[in-house]
Parts: C-alpha cells; structure tokens; sequence
C-alpha cells in the first residue's frame, strides 16, 4: 500500500522522503514510559515531595537520613523522593498528567477545593493502624477534613498570627520593646511614633497582592472578634460587612494617610514586609512566628532584633499551617506505605526527643512559639523538647505565648482563597486611594463573596 | 551601502548648521539609548556586587559600597548555574536545531514544491501565532504528557521542548518569505542538470539563506533560553531544569540572597547577549533581504 | 499557477501527456508532503490538537482523577456572570489602545532616527535589543524598584526637579500607563530591529527624486518612506495588536491576579485556572473566547487591507485566512 500513492508506484528515493520522517520521529522519541500498575508483589515505591533542595544542605540531608531509617524499618517499601512544596501552577498539571506524587505537601489553604474536587484520597479506614493520630488536635484534623467527616490529610506543623515587631526600632522610638501594643489604638500610637524616625521607615506594614491582603483582612477581623463567614442553615453568607469589617479598614486608612505610618509603597505582597523588617525599616506587621527564621536566614535580620507580640485586641487568632495529603488514583498499597511514612517522618511521636535535638544542634530554629500539633501526652513530651534544646531568644516572644494562650484560634473561611481575592481589593484601595468609601467597598465585597459562597455544597 | 541615501543624504547632513543639529541629535540619542536600555544592565551587575544589606536599603545607591565579587563562584557552585546553563545550551541548541529542520523543509515545499492545498496548511500554521499560549497550556501539557497516536511520554526529556518549538508559524512565513525571492531559474537549471529536490535545498537553496537563517537562528536561541512557563511545567526534574526555572526555584527556598540570585540572572543573560553582539549583522542582513519591503 | 484540482478536472479530455504531467503533479505533492511531513505533525500535535481539546475542555468540568463531566454551557455562564469578566475585558482594551499609541509608533520614528545616523548604529541596534534578551524576572525587578512611590528611582527623579510624584502602578489613573511603559520598553526592540532592515531596502533615488521635486524631510518622510514600509507597518501593527490583547507578565508581576484596574483577559484565564478558582473549564473557556475573538479581529483586518496592497502577499494570507475557517 505504501507503494503505492495516488494510484502510481513511487520511486524508492520518494518512498525514503515520505517515509523517513514518521519513522525518525518515533524512532528518536523515548521509549514509552506510560507507567503500567505496579505487580502486587515486591516492594512498594512510593513517590513523595518536599525535599529539601541543595541550597538547604542540612534539611536536605535530615530528610535522605530519614529516608534510609524508615526504608530499613520497612523493607517491603522504597521512597522516591522529589523536590518541591505545592505550586498551583504545576500541581494542575501534574495531576493531569499523571505525574503527581503520592503524598504530596500542602497548605491549609489547599485540602477546602481538593477534597470538593475529589483529587485527593480518604484515607479515614487505615488511620485505625496509627493510633498516635489522634492524639493530634482536633481542630487540626479537621482542616484536612470534609463535610462527611472523613479524613483526607495529616497535618505537619501549624501557626497562629500575631504581631512582629522590630525590637531595635521600638528603641529607637523610645517605646518599650517588651511592652508591645496590645490593641489596635496602641498599634496606632507606636506606628506613628516608629515612623517618625524618619529616613524611609515605615511603621506598620500591610499587604494588598496576590490575595495577601485578603488573608489579613481576615486575621485583623478574627482579632476583633469578627467572623468572615457563617453557616446559616445549609448556606454560607458572608459576615464581614459589619462595624468590625469597616473598623478593620478604618484603622488601616487612619495610619495610611491621616498619621501617614504606613508609607506610601503599597501593593506588598508576602516577602515585600519581610524584606522591610529585615533591612530594619519596618516596625510592626501581622506574621506568623515561622517568619523570624526567614528573616534571619534568607534576608540576613539578626534574631535579637525581633519580637513577638499577640494579635492586638486578640479576640481570636487566624491559624493556618502547613500538612500532606494523598493521590486519589494512588493504590491502597501506596496510601497505606505513605502513611506510614508521614507518620515516622513528620508526626513521629515516639522520636520527638532526637528529631528536636537534631534540628537544635544543626542551628535551626527551636523555640520558636509554634503550637505543637500534639495535644496530651504527646503534647507534654513535646513542649518539653523544646523547652530543652531552644536555641532563639525566647524571651522575645513571651508576650505572644502570654496573650495567645487561651485565645481562640479560627482558621479560614470556605473557598478562602477567593475570597481572599476579593477582599484584596478593598485592602489596595484603602491603602492607595485616600478617598476610598469604605462602606461602598465592603458591600461590593459582601456581594462577590456571597456568590462564592452559594458555589460551596 | 554608501551609495544608498536614506531620508537626508551625506552631503546634506555634512553642511554647516545641519551638522551641528546631526551631532546633537547622534549625542543625544547616545545618552538616551545608554539611560533607557544600558542602564538596566548596569543596575543588575552592581546590585549583585553588593554586600546583600545594601541590596536590602529602600533607598539604593548607585554604586556599591563595597564590592563582592565572590558572589559570582558562589553562584555558580551553590546554584550550580554550571549544570542548569548547560541544560539550557544544550536545550537552546537542539531547539534551533529542530527548528531549523522542520521549518526550513515545510517554508521549501510551501515556496518552491507549492503542492495543492499549501496555502490552507499555511493558513492553518498562521493561526496557531492567534492561539494565546495559557489557554493551550494544559491541553499541551496533556499532549506532551500521552502524545496521540504514539503514546509516548515525552515530560522530563528535552523533546517536550523541542517538538512544540519546532511548530513555530514565524519561521516558516520569514523562511516562506525569503525563499520566494530566490528566482526559479536557479533552481530548474540545477535540476535540469539532474539535481533532485533535496540536493537543491542543501547545495543552494541554503548556502543562499544564510542571512534569514541567522534571524531564524537568533529569535529561536533567545526564545528557548527566555522561556519560562512551559519548561517550569513540563521539566520539573530539578535536574533537567532550565536556567530561570531553576534560579526562580532556587530563590524561593529562602536560603539564597538576592545578590545571588542577581548574579545568576546575570551569568544566564551574558550568552544571548554575547550571541546578539556576534550575530547582528547577518540578522539585519536577513530581515532585510527577507522581503521586509511593501 | 496550475493546481492539482484544476488538473484533475480535465483529466478525462487529456491527451497523454497532460497525463503525465498530472503525474509528475501528484507525485510532486507527494513529496512537497514529505517534506512538510515534520511540521505538519509537530503542528497537528502540538498546536491544532491542544486547540480542539481546549475547546473540548470549555464544556467540560475536570478534576483530573475521575473522567471530565460534560457541563454544557455552565463554564461560559460563569465567566459572563463575573464581575471581573467585563473588567478584564475592558482592562485589556484600554491597555492595547494606549500600547499602540506608544509602542507602535515609537519603534517606527526611533528606526528613523537611528537610520539617519551614520555613526554607532551598531551600539543602537544592540541597545535597544538589549531589553528583549534580559530574562522576565530581571525585568520585573527593575521596573518594582523604578515605580516604588516611595523609593523608587522615579519619584526620586521627580523630586529632584521639584515636580508631583505619581503612584505609578499603586494608582487607578496611571496603572495602566505605567504597565505600558513596561511593556513598550521590553518588547520594542524586536519592532525597531524590523523597521530598520526594512528601511535600509528603500532605494535612495526616490529620496533623491522627491528632494529634487522639493520635498521637505517631513514630506518626504511621509511620501516615500512610510509607503514604502506600508507592508511590514501593516503586518506588524497587525501582530502587535494581537499580541498585546494577551498581555500578561507586566500585570501579573508587577500588580498581580487581584487588581481590578489592572487585570486583564489573560490574568484572569491565570486566575482560574490556577490561583483562585482552581476551575481549568473556566480558564478554557475564557481562553476560547479571546481566540474567537482575535480571529475575528484578523479576518476583519486582513479583509480590510486585503485589496489595498499588492495581490501577491496579502491575498495568499487571505485566501489562507479563508480556508483555515473551512474545518
């Protein structure tokens, strides 16, 4: 057939031309590598994320040691251990492809729209094989829950907000660097002082990018005892457009032009405020405590500079943290082998005593005022690690455990990330446009969040 | 080229007042030029000089206070520029290739083979230059992914790059284009003389293409080292990784400082720049002898 | 030109050697096919395949574990009912205006000036080619630092001169300007390059015969130089209008997905799919609509200028144009 084309015979020079690129294109493509499911016997290859890349040599070789520990304790499973945290960009794709790993990381922010789009596995029935998972937080579970209660996740470490202050520059300004402000007022009064020391500093920082600016719009409000979302009946509504929500922007707008504390760059997303504190020209801003190390190790700040306050007003805190969750098209073989090894790597209760000492001798921050997501016993035993091998100033940040204890801690809204987009423009406008009507854009706000919201079921 | 005059002749430009004028305009224009276009270089080889504090001041200066250049080696080995700017080569290198082969033979056969329905298939690559890339971005990475009909997977090998580069619609209009001026005589007499078609392509139709070649050459080079989104996403293997994939990666750790960064950015724009400085005369010679005119 | 249909048709009244030629016709397609062979596969594969499968996807709600579900028309429902749709749109029209007024006739009258000069063209050329070669995240470091209000080179320049400061992208009036600045500046090199190779082609003696008629520059400028460029300023303007209604890196770096002065069309499809709405039916179907609409936007303008230039070159795209709406 081939032979012949149009009815007539081609000559072998023509045959060669028409057929030479089809065969050279699969002759030089890669042998197919379409994975076919694995023989049930032998061991389990698992593929995991979150190694740490070569710029972080000390994590990085914690996590392969880690990596050879557990495959001696189980034979019968092999890691396959990749780089990389969750980016959305490639996660769709790798999803898509079939290319994402089995236990893959995420952020508090990301099991809400997983678990509804069902891309992620239920891994409630084998939990009964790890009983020190319940001895983790309640309420930490249940961010890595769905409607139905089942569990889809474990989380790894969690945060709360609160208030990070430049030691020096409250100094400098002649304020008291253990006696930060415990209420919005006071935030007030301290930012207009910080920022007239003049020569570029800013008093108090806040984002408006990248759904940064939602994400503390909803801390500011939970620390004033509001509520960005609440169930009524079945549905969802939107809570914010209340005298807390403009009380928020309010104060943002007072320090931004009436005191002009907040200078005048604005559009700030996550590293813009830590590049600020860093470089010693920012006084105050909303932060997590994991962002101190970040300052001393990627933007070269000096611990001793920094402090830790609690949510002024503290009415409530906005936690937030960092977990794994697991591959829906995974086998139950490799859910199991990952549990296994989210277990002994990340929630390891029996060797928290080591996994502390180790990370304390290696200079990594210990002591930080992380909530532990243990509660009782194990709990007990890890407060004491730490208490033992803190390697940071801890003094600095005792007024964010003595305001934050007790208080209660919320986590985000449903479809968080786009409300958050929402609010984002009411904090930009707020914070760039000196006649912004707060009123009006806090009902354009409440309406688009309320149509968000009528999407969740 | 002396011969040819353009808005004001030689002569004109040489009299009295209008060559006070020439030489303020030609100053002028030197100092713009530098502000506007040099000045970006230069601020991206100081700030990555710099002593990282420095970096850091909201208010920068202009010339460093004191000079790091270890920055560079340290770049380079804890970046390990060294491996990811040879990926890049090697990747730019077969991407050019590729693209020369696949384009050069469809522009031939659309120019001088002209067979039954070539303008419909030109046609038809035309408006791939309409599809916005985001939207193609996952129906593309599927296709690499689970290619159809092969059903290979094509992610973490160069091929992902190649391929999709080499169904690029410029080159082979600029190709088409420049190929239509090269007179028909030439090639029947060749011909006549027993040459087949693939002789005529390589023993004259290329020799003769040399300039649009070099444009071809230079746009395709620049592309592939430039990208970013379609390798972040289809060579995620740290290490098959791309130059700016991997720097952008790398600088999101919270580990590396930004003059690191910087210098890194640096180390990776020097080849296209170098590559530009060599080349520019034949492109020019190829997009204008690429039938630029009306 | 005799084309194989043309052939074919007559085939029964040919004499033999007619039908050898129609011969030699079929097999030089063939092999014109050959040769073509490659390109049509990486363009099948990689670029008409992806576009009908996004197409597909337009109607479809994905979740990449369990199989798409078809859902009609919801995805275009929903983007028409958002908010940010319409201002997308607009966004990106205010944006491609005021490009075209800046970086459409910028890179003509700079390839100009610098074609006058008879010294240093070589460090033009390479100056301002300079931009287009720098990696993205260069440029949008530089630019974050230039427009800061507060710090930024900029306002610094201004103050210096004792003249306002503005917001740059931090405020609604010069947001869009100032992503244009950005824009302009990173991408006209490519334009000035064309320009000038094509202006060296005009042949002097038509300045020599306007001067000698008593052209002033201005008028010769505007007799012989532009009409001479009349086909590259057309096919560029053309490819410059389509590119820049997908702008997307200025916006998105330097005031990212949530900014409703400044998102535009292809933001938004980002948004979607990635960022916020996590919905690629969506994105798919934003993405759909722009192409329908820039190829409208082509077939318009090929059409318009279809009969106003030489026969050769624009017919042949627009017959091109014609037939690639056939399947």
């Amino acid at each position: 057939m081939i032979g012949r084309i149009f009815g007539r015979a081609v000559g072998p020079t023509r045959l060669v031309l028409l057929v030479l690129p089809a065969v050279s294109i699969a002759a030089l493509a890669p042998a197919c590598s379409r994975d076919k499911p694995a023989a049930a016997q032998g061991p389990v290859t698992i593929t995991v994320n979150a190694l740490p890349p070569e710029t972080e040599t000390f994590e990085r070789q914690a996590f392969l040691d880690d990596v050879k520990a557990f495959e001696a304790a189980n034979p019968d499973i092999k890691i396959d251990a990749r780089e990389g945290k969750m980016d959305p960009r490639t996660f769709a794709t790798k999803l898509a492809g079939g290319q994402l790993e089995d236990v893959f990381y995420v952020y508090f922010t990301d099991p809400g729209n997983l678990i509804a789009k069902k891309q992620v596995a239920d891994v409630t029935a084998y939990l009964k094989d790890f009983p020190a998972t319940k001895q983790i937080r309640p309420e930490l579970m249940k961010v890595f829950s769905g409607p139905d209660d089942k569990v889809y996740g474990l989380p790894w470490k969690n945060y709360s907000m609160g208030l990070l202050y430049n030691r020096t520059l409250f100094t400098k300004a002649g304020l008291d660097p253990n006696d930060p402000p415990k209420t919005w007022a006071g935030v007030r009064t301290a930012a207009k002082k910080i920022a007239a020391l003049g020569n570029g500093i800013v008093g108090y920082g806040d984002y408006s990018k990248s759904n940064t600016g939602g994400w503390h719009f909803t801390a500011e409000l939970y620390s004033l005892g509001g509520q960005m979302a609440t169930k009524d009946g079945e549905s969802w509504k939107a809570a914010f457009n209340d005298d807390k929500g403009k009380q928020v922007l309010q104060q943002l707008k007072d320090m931004r032009w009436t005191d002009g504390s907040m200078g005048a760059r604005q559009l700030l997303e996550w590293a813009d405020l830590l590049q600020m504190m860093a470089a010693g020209k920012l006084g105050m801003y909303i932060a997590t405590s994991d962002n101190v190390p970040v300052l001393v190790t990627q933007f070269k700040g000096d611990y001793n500079d920094y402090g830790l306050s609690a949510m002024p007003d503290g009415k409530a805190t906005l936690g937030g943290g960092e977990g794994f969750m697991f591959n829906a098209k995974s086998t139950p073989e490799k859910i199991k082998a990952g549990l296994k090894w989210v277990t002994f790597k990340y929630e390891n209760a029996e060797h928290i005593d080591d996994q502390i000492k180790r990370e304390s001798s290696a200079k990594l921050p210990v002591g930080l005022p992380e909530p532990a997501i243990w509660s009782g016993e194990v709990g007990k035993k890890w407060d004491d690690a730490i208490r033992q091998y803190s390697n940071v100033p801890a003094q600095n940040y005792a007024p964010f455990l003595a305001g934050t204890n007790g208080v209660q801690v919320k986590f985000e809204p449903p479809l968080a990330q786009q409300i958050y987009a929402v609010l984002d423009t009411a904090m930009a406008k707020v914070l760039t446009d000196q006649n912004a009507d707060i009123g009006a854009l806090l009902s354009d706000a409440e309406k688009q969040t309320n149509a968000i919201l009528a999407t969740v079921k | 080229m002396s011969e040819t005059r353009s808005l004001f002749s030689d002569s004109q430009l040489r009299r009295g007042r209008a060559r006070w004028i020439y030489l303020a305009v030609l100053t002028a224009l030197t100092a713009v030029f530098a502000l506007v276009f040099l000045f970006p270089m230069y601020w991206m080889v100081i700030g990555s000089l710099k002593d990282p504090a420095e970096l850091a001041r909201p208010v920068p200066t202009f010339f460093p206070e004191s000079f790091h250049p270890e920055v560079y080696t340290q770049a380079w080995n804890e970046l390990n520029v060294g491996r990811y700017f040879l990926n890049t080569a090697l990747y730019a290198l077969g991407g050019w290739l590729t693209q020369v082969i696949v384009d050069v033979t469809a522009a031939y056969a659309l120019s001088k083979l002209r067979p039954a329905l070539g303008n419909v298939v030109l046609g038809a690559m035309l408006a791939s230059l309409l599809l916005p890339a985001a939207a193609l971005l996952v129906p593309s990475y599927l296709t690499v992914s689970d290619v159809p009909l092969a059903h290979v997977n094509l992610l973490n090998t160069p091929w992902a790059l190649w391929l999709p580069g080499a169904a690029n619609a410029f080159n082979v209009y600029v190709l088409k284009q420049f190929f239509d001026q090269i007179p028909d005589e030439l090639l029947d007499a060749a011909r006549i003389d027993g040459a087949g078609r693939v002789r005529v392509l390589a023993s004259i139709v290329l020799p003769l293409s040399r300039p649009v070649l070099a444009v071809v050459s230079i746009f395709a080079i620049i592309g592939m080292w430039k990208d970013f989104l379609w390798p972040l996403l289809v060579l995620q293997e740290p290490s098959t990784q791309t130059l700016s994939v991997a720097l952008s990666r790398l600088s999101a750790t919270g580990r590396v400082p930004l003059t690191e960064v910087m210098a890194g950015l640096v180390i990776a724009s020097v080849p296209m720049i170098a590559a530009f400085l060599v080349f520019q005369r034949s492109i020019l010679k190829g997009l204008t002898a690429g039938g630029l005119k009306g | 030109m005799t084309s194989g249909e043309h052939v074919t048709t007559q085939v029964r009244a040919m004499p033999s050697a007619a039908r050898a030629r129609r011969t030699r016709r079929a097999s030089d397609n063939a092999l014109a096919y050959g040769f073509m062979a490659p390109a049509i596969a990486c363009f099948a594969l990689f670029s008409w395949y992806p576009l009908v499968r996004g197409v597909i996807l337009s109607f479809q709600q994905v979740n990449f574990v369990t199989d798409p579900t078809w859902v009609g028309g919801d995805n275009f429902a929903a983007i028409f009912h958002d908010p940010l749709f319409w201002t997308a749109w607009k966004n990106t029209l205010e944006f491609t205006g005021i490009a075209l007024l800046f970086g459409y006739a910028a890179p003509f009258f700079l390839a100009v000036v610098v074609n006058e000069m008879r010294h240093f063209k070589g460090y033009f050329r390479v100056a301002v080619y300079l931009p287009v070669m720098l990696p993205p995240l260069v440029v949008v470091l530089l630019w974050q630092y230039l427009y800061d209000p507060s710090n930024g080179l900029f306002n610094a320049l201004l103050r210096g001169v004792h003249l306002p400061e503005s917001q740059w992208t931090q405020s609604p009036r010069t947001a869009m300007l100032s992503l244009v600045l950005v824009s302009t500046w990173a991408n006209m090199g490519t334009a000035t390059i064309m320009y000038l190779a094509a202006l060296q082609n005009i042949p002097g003696e038509l300045y020599e015969a306007a001067e000698l008629e008593g052209a002033s520059a201005w008028q010769r400028l505007r007799h012989v130089t532009i009409p001479q460029m009349r086909f590259i300023l057309l096919v560029l303007l053309m490819l410059q209008i389509v590119a820049t209604m997908q702008v997307f890196i200025e916006p998105f770096q330097l005031t990212g997905t949530t900014n409703p002065d400044t998102i535009t069309v292809m933001v938004l499809i980002y948004r979607y799919a990635f960022t916020v709405n996590h919905d690629f039916g969506m994105a798919a179907a934003m993405s759909v609509l722009l192409f329908v609409v820039l190829g409208a936007f082509s077939a318009v303008y090929l059409r318009l200028t279809h009969d106003k230039d030489e026969p050769g070159k624009i017919e042949s795209s627009g017959k091109a144009e014609r037939g690639r709406t056939a399947p």
